[in-house]
């Protein structure tokens, strides 16, 4: 095996070398290397570092600020150290159940083949959920796209190619897709953006780690899945460069390739491995396959358990006969997972993949097989063609590095004045509330989410679409539930990248609340610019910032997430920063599960918390083309007020629908609210003139209906910010007082169209 | 002793789960088949094949699993005189068996479940699918009322019914169409068919599932917060099935 020389070069000379070689390490990483393995490293072992300390797998310029973040709880039953977090669901005949959830990025790989991205980040996040021991119950996608109006548009094609990608897997593994939102952005052009979260199931004694169990030592290291092939070379250091558009075919070659026919059979596989090792009980450790290949997976699952590995790179199987030893060692084909088993249950396991689950036939090259051995000697070694090509000491391999870029506070968003107008338009309120149901952040999402498979499993209690969070009843028998939402809006993010943080968390909170579910905890996936240029690393700690103060304020956990930096054009534009928040939340009994849909006529309307008038940010100023003021301040104490309102309502029985108010406002959300009874039995609105402000500013809150105004006494005396506003009738049309009345199947097609055009 | 059923899965199949509990919570005594176990299949005294994509839905949903040997078993039920129902990708696969409509030869389908249109996409959407037929002309759907309502959820990408003018004209006369589409077909299927049955009755395809929209949970907007865990909706389907398996 050929080395990479570094102890002879100069610093010049060891750049150019390490870019020619497609090495995203820098000069100063490639010497520590050198140093500490006192010679020069050979091939495998320089792309191995530039995997394990990519950004991708390393954290290392986010780790640190990450510990800001609350991650404790009575709800937490793992919080992030592992593949995924786990929160704490509930009991059901004497078994404590917990909710498994992950949440990762596929920007890079979607912006240069976008069917293949989204897929393989599908592919990857459920992955992650299946190796704690769990049973996939749902999906969800938060996106965001330039502009695909265009029909010829790169941008287009990357919408419409991650719509189908995401479809195409999610549908075939049959989990389904319960959750997410998209926003369009010229800023996303060159940059779009695929965060997908998964949730599962396990009961606590069922967990399993990703780590070698206690006493491993001697213990088989097996891989399972598709054959290791040519595809995903680079992938870890690829997502941690800056996508350029002239290398894009260079770059395609680090793209994964999806097989979710394979994976469907590998997780059923699996959940009869789980069964075999339970009624054995047998402890083992699992891990999916992904930053790093082989070699970042067996690393990461022998190290942490505090041990050291060889792996025998001939006993990979190759879809291809002479593959280098670093392509096989950390390219990132898909489909696959790794086990550490005690010898003795090897071959049962084997069995099953092998012969019960016939993955040689399902596949071709596909199969479980022995690859290694777990070592007390805590080295990371590979063997390839009887020739030792990796040695190196497994703690150095694996452990954190970290990186402390030099970043100027970003300062931020001047705070709304309470006693300012930043909102006024002279519009009839109707024609105003037309153009914001049909704004690109606003208009219906049916023509994307519509080819997304909502109901296979048959649990889907919500589906999308039909409310703010979707919701599952995923325990046979059980009335236990499980609700999921995301939240993230970039137009705050541009304006604060602080505020937006605070409102991802509030807005994933609210969405959950909105279908009657306790908050259980939270996941994040930071989508960011370069670390390395200050201004676009102040974004990252400034929004970290914000999300920690939000959970904490709002007690509510984050147990698992990722970073995704590097995410701006070729001409160092960053995308406005995007933390985006997934929020889990229970149910004790889904049939309390509120409707986002008015499905009865003749009932008062309340709104629960106060309008602002500040709308930065806001689609109203966005279709009136003004700036609207400073964004939304967060109060805490009206936030928790205002849930705690929700929650009260809630309980006199007498509410029958309910959503957080979103964009657009009260008046676009109650509009929306009304739309799916058109087809059937219409409901119609009465509303006060709430004026302007109340109508269309984004403050958060509820909108809600209520069969007995006077159930809602009480609250409205507890509570001063939930009044009534008006009432829902069973005749058609949306009159607001002293207006003439509008037709909303009129409303309704405004709504409708946009993104039908686009996504048919 | 009652009726065993078999719930058959082959490579790819996906909704396995829910059709067997549906099945189970409305009494009928099933049990999932793996492929692996396939050779244990003509003990069963009827099947059900689940959703999913089975083979990858490579060449055309069902094609590939249709020519599968697991589906000699099958085939040879169903010309026994054993009650088949196939749901979605269970469903295109007993067409393209040619077990429905059965006017054919056996793995010559003469009706195909195709790419839906006029948007050549997958949909998922709920749907309601209303009995088309005497509900004695197929055993499975025999103890369903008349223009019975069966909700359920569409969701496939291969739905549209076709066939030659000639073909449907047989599926009209023969009364092979079970179930249509209220409010019209979401994939541009011939004729709004939703479900085909066989010439002898024994054999039900059925595009929409049922199974997931088959417990109280899964239509809040029907039943208020009563009886959530119970089989209802959808499952009105799998009752009649289960009352057939008795007869």
């Amino acid at each position: 095996m050929p080395n990479f020389s570094i102890q002879t070069l100069t610093d010049a000379q060891l750049k150019e070398a390490a870019r020619r070689a497609g090495l995203a390490l820098r000069v100063d990483e490639l010497r520590r290397i050198a140093h500490r393995l006192d010679r020069d490293p050979t091939l495998v072992e320089v792309h191995a570092f530039d995997a394990q300390w990519s950004e991708h797998c390393s954290y290392k310029s986010s780790r640190h600020l990450l510990k800001a973040l609350p991650i404790t709880g009575p709800t937490v039953m793992q919080g992030p150290a592992e593949d995924a977090g786990i929160l704490h669901l509930g009991e059901f005949n004497g078994d404590r159940y917990g909710v498994v959830i992950a949440h990762e990025s596929h920007n890079h790989p979607s912006q240069v083949v976008p069917f293949e991205g989204a897929a393989t980040g599908v592919g990857g996040i459920v992955r992650d959920v299946l190796c704690m021991g769990a049973q996939l119950i749902a999906i969800a996608d938060p996106l965001r796209f330039g502009r695909v109006e265009d029909p010829s548009s790169h941008q287009r094609y990357v919408g419409i190619g991650v719509v189908d990608g995401i479809s195409a897997y999610g549908n075939a593994i049959g989990v389904p897709n319960i959750a997410g939102d998209v926003y369009f952005d010229e800023q996303f052009d060159e940059n779009c953006l695929v965060n997908v979260i998964a949730i599962g199931l396990v009961k606590e004694p069922e967990i399993i780690h990703s780590a070698a169990p206690p006493n491993s030592a001697g213990w088989d290291i097996v891989l399972v899945g598709k054959a290791t092939d040519t595809s995903g070379f680079g992938g870890a250091a690829f997502s941690s460069v800056t996508l350029d558009k002239e290398d894009k075919d260079a770059n395609k070659g680090a793209v994964q390739v999806p097989d979710p026919f394979l994976k469907n059979v590998i997780m059923r596989a699996t959940y009869r491995v789980f069964e075999y090792l339970r009624e054995r009980k047998i402890t083992a450790g699992f891990k999916d396959l992904g930053a790093g290949g082989i070699m970042g997976c067996s690393a990461e699952l022998c190290s942490s358990g505090g041990f050291g590995a060889i792996i025998d790179l001939d006993d990979v199987n190759t879809a291809l006969p002479n593959m280098p030893a670093p392509v096989i060692a950390i390219g990132e084909t898909q489909e696959r997972l790794c086990w550490v088993l005690p010898p003795d249950a090897t071959a049962a396991v084997l069995q099953i993949y092998n012969e019960e689950f016939s993955l040689p036939q399902i596949a071709k090259g596909a199969c479980a097989a022995v690859i290694g051995v777990v070592q007390k000697d805590l080295r990371y070694v590979l063997r390839c063609r009887e020739e030792i090509v990796m040695d190196v000491p497994i703690e150095f391999l694996t452990g954190s590095i970290r990186d402390d870029p030099a970043f100027q506070p970003r300062p931020a968003a001047a705070r709304p004045d309470p006693a300012s107008s930043y909102m006024t338009c002279d519009a009839p309120v109707v024609d105003l509330l037309a153009r914001v149901l049909a704004h690109r952040d606003v208009c219906s999402r049916k023509p994307m989410y519509k080819q997304y498979d909502t109901a296979v499993r048959g649990t889907t209690v919500i589906g999308r679409g039909e409310s703010d969070a979707g919701v599952i009843a995923p325990i046979p028998g059980s009335t236990l539930g499980v609700a999921l939402a995301v939240a993230g809006n970039p137009r705050y993010g541009q304006l604060d990248p602080r505020l937006s943080g605070e409102h991802a968390v509030c807005e994933a909170v609210r969405k959950v609340a909105a279908v009657g579910a306790r908050p259980l905890g939270l996941t994040d996936c930071l989508n960011f610019g370069n670390p390395q240029k200050s201004d676009q690393y102040a974004e990252l700690v400034a929004a970290i910032d914000g999300l920690a103060t939000a959970a904490r304020e709002l007690a509510i956990p984050f147990v698992s997430g990722n970073v995704s930096l590097y995410n701006e054009s070729k001409g160092g534009k960053a995308i406005p920063a995007s933390p985006i928040v997934a929020c889990v939340g229970a149910l004790e009994d889904v049939g309390q599960a509120q409707s986002g849909e008015f499905r009865v006529g003749s009932c008062s309307l309340f709104r629960i918390g106060l309008p602002t008038n500040a709308f930065g940010g806001s689609v109203l100023a966005g279709v009136l083309g003004v700036d609207g003021g400073p964004p939304p301040a967060v109060d805490y104490d009206a936030e928790l007020a205002t849930l705690a309102a929700l929650r009260q309502a809630l309980a006199t029985g007498s509410v029958r629908a309910v959503r957080a108010i979103g964009n657009g406002g009260l008046l676009a959300t109650l509009a929306q609210m009304c739309f799916p009874s058109l087809d059937s039995e219409p409901v119609g609105l009465e509303l006060q003139d709430l004026g302007l402000e109340s109508f269309f500013s984004e403050s958060g809150g509820f909108a809600v209906q209520v069969e007995d105004a006077r159930a809602l006494a009480d609250v409205v005396n507890h509570f001063s910010f939930v009044r009534q506003i008006g009432r829902t009738t069973s005749e058609p049309g949306l009159t607001i007082e002293g207006l003439d009345k509008v037709d909303l199947h009129r409303l309704n097609e405004a709504w409708s169209m946009p993104l039908a055009e686009v996504f048919g | 002793m009652s009726a065993r059923v078999a719930v058959v899965i082959f490579p790819g199949t996906n909704s396995e789960e829910e059709t067997l509990r549906l099945a189970q919570d409305v009494g009928i005594k099933a049990e999932l088949v793996h492929w692996s176990r396939a050779a244990t299949l003509p003990a069963y005294d009827a099947y059900i094949l689940p959703g999913g994509f089975a083979y990858e839905d490579r060449i055309r949903a069902g094609a590939i699993p249709a020519h599968d040997p697991i589906m000699d078993s099958v085939i040879d039920g169903a010309q026994r005189g054993k009650l088949i129902l196939g749901i979605c990708n269970g469903a295109q696969i007993l067409l393209e068996a040619g077990l429905v409509p059965g006017t054919g030869a056996v793995r010559v389908p003469t009706a195909a479940f195709t790419r839906n249109g006029p948007i050549p996409k997958f949909i998922c959407e709920r749907v309601n699918v209303r009995l088309s037929i005497d509900p004695g002309r197929c055993a499975i759907t025999a103890a369903l009322t008349k223009d019975a309502l069966v909700p359920a959820w569409a969701a496939h990408g291969e739905g549209r019914l076709a066939a030659s003018p000639q073909h449907l004209q047989e599926l009209q006369i023969g009364n092979h169409i079970a179930f249509v589409y209220v409010n019209g077909a979401p994939n541009g299927s011939a004729l709004d068919a939703a479900a085909l049955t066989n010439i002898a009755g024994n054999v039900l395809a059925i595009m929409p599932h049922p199974e997931r929209d088959g417990w109280g949970y899964n239509h809040l907007r029907e039943n208020g917060s009563n009886h959530v865990l119970e089989a209802s909706g959808g499952a009105v389907l799998f009752k009649s099935f289960a009352k057939a398996l008795l007869a």
